[in-house]
């Protein structure tokens, strides 16, 4: 091979690497989080038994599954500015990005919550809890316990569907690594590098999840 | 492959060729012609016709070069990669070929004064008033990504300004029409398309960022033709007439020619 790698455009530009890195995660976390709001609202809106509700959710949903996340984000960007809505880049990005996670994770946590048996909520109706506690203890606990894996697995999908978000030049990692790519050339070099800081981010969201896990969904103390 | 080496190597291959006693303006009326490489597919400097003649800002300039010698004009098709070769190697006396001046050819030939370019611009909001870098404060200004509007926006751009880098000119313009940028970088050609889209009333041009000129190559021993040319280019410019030339097959007054420092 006559290649000849060399790596010191890219650590030189290792500033501009970690800036783009720890947008990625804030990205990641936020559309996470808000995600993950926006999909238990919408599991439970799903199983209200309302059916304008149910099928409104179910149309959102088949029409999110059913599109390219970049043209989700090109629509919230280049689009939603046609009826007033101008976002930044980065608000952009997680407003595409909760969007497109939400309908996956929805689906998720509906059958989660499915796999909870009737007969136990009937169970803590009847020992006097009130409906709060049985949607928080009976219901939500076990069903987030039951998909658990599949949650943090369309979570890392979800960081890395980050990168996309480049286009509409919000400045995480994937820019700054095409950005450096336009001025040094270096492209071989700046994806491998880019690769393993992404490989890093995916192992730490997947450490934490595990932490999590092992805090928030212990099973009730025998006693 | 190397394009300074590459035109090194073939200066050195040239140099046998050259001949003998430098060309003057003298000489070239004692021969009765002038031979002029021009381009043909570089509009509207170099085009062809409908009488399938070489036309356009650069070819009339060359004949109006050839007049003023009071000599034939000899205009000679040359493309991209031939057209130093040919001067080098004296198949023709002069290049009025779209060359824009540029270090790596100013090693390998006598470039004249500009007789033409064409400036990127900023580009946006009418309402904003933009008279030069210090104005971008509190502005989005979109680019694509890592091209000579970018370098050129970055090294003038204040603090406070907001560069957005997009992949290619479609999103850079895309953004400007939804509104999610107040400028962005434009040239010529570009401004056609705006307008065609709808830009005309919404947007206007503000300062230059960076004009790429263009000048008259000759071999570096031409240096008495040199001195003829840029006179003529002087008086042409002082005149008008290229600023005319330039309005009608390019449709905008020239902007402010300077010769690059290298």
């Amino acid at each position: 091979m006559s290649y000849q790698f060399d790596f010191s455009p890219v650590f030189d530009a290792w500033e501009s690497l970690a800036m783009g890195a720890w947008l990625t995660i804030r990205l990641a976390a936020i559309s996470m989080a808000i995600g993950l709001v926006v999909s238990v609202l919408l599991a439970f809106g799903k199983l209200s038994g309302i059916a304008w509700l149910r099928r409104a959710i179910d149309a959102y949903i088949e029409l999110i599954r059913n599109t390219p996340l970049l043209v989700q984000i090109f629509f919230v960007y280049f689009g939603l500015p046609a009826i007033g809505i101008r976002l930044r880049p980065d608000t952009a990005a997680v407003v595409a990005l909760v969007i497109n996670a939400a309908a996956y994770t929805t689906e998720i946590i509906r059958a989660g919550i499915e796999s909870v048996h009737r007969g136990q909520l009937e169970a803590g109706t009847a020992l006097g809890l009130t409906r709060v506690q049985v949607f928080r203890l009976i219901v939500l606990k076990p069903a987030f316990r039951a998909v658990y894996p599949s949650i943090t697995t369309q979570f890392n999908v979800l960081l890395l569907s980050t990168s996309i978000v480049s286009a509409i030049a919000a400045n995480e990692l994937t820019h700054e690594a095409e950005y450096i790519n336009s001025i040094t050339f270096r492209s071989f070099e700046i994806y491998i590098v880019v690769a393993v800081i992404y490989f890093a981010m995916s192992l730490g969201f997947s450490a934490i999840f595990a932490a999590m896990q092992s805090r928030l969904f212990t099973w009730p103390d025998a006693h | 492959m190397n394009f300074t080496r590459r035109l090194l190597l073939l200066l050195g291959l040239c140099l046998a060729a050259l001949p003998a006693a430098a060309q003057t303006p003298e000489s070239i009326k004692a021969r009765g012609k002038i031979v002029i490489g021009v381009m043909i597919d570089v509009p509207p400097y170099g085009i062809l016709n409908a009488k399938n003649e070489p036309d356009g800002y650069d070819v009339e300039l060359a004949k109006i070069l050839a007049d003023r010698l009071g000599v034939k004009a000899e205009l000679v098709p040359v493309t991209g990669p031939n057209r130093i070769p040919y001067l080098l190697t004296g198949k023709v006396d002069m290049l009025v070929a779209v060359l824009g001046i540029i270090p790596e050819r100013a090693k390998l030939v006598a470039f004249s004064n500009p007789y033409a370019g064409f400036a990127q611009f900023l580009y946006g909001k009418k309402e904003l008033k933009v008279a030069g870098p210090a104005d971008l404060v509190g502005l989005t200004i979109g680019v694509p990504r890592a091209n000579t509007t970018d370098i050129a926006l970055s090294k003038v751009a204040p603090k406070g300004a907001t560069i957005l880098r997009f992949d290619d000119d479609s999103a850079v313009r895309q953004a400007l029409l939804s509104g999610q940028v107040d400028l962005t970088g434009m040239s010529q050609n570009g401004l056609a398309d705006m307008e065609k889209l709808g830009g005309k009333d919404k947007f206007d041009r503000k300062f230059d960022l960076f004009v790429q000129v263009q000048g008259i190559a000759m071999r570096k021993d031409q240096t008495e033709l040199l001195a003829w040319t840029n006179a003529q280019i002087a008086e042409l410019l002082a005149s008008g007439k290229l600023n005319e030339m330039n309005r009608r097959w390019v449709g905008v007054d020239l902007p402010e020619l300077k010769m690059p420092n290298f």
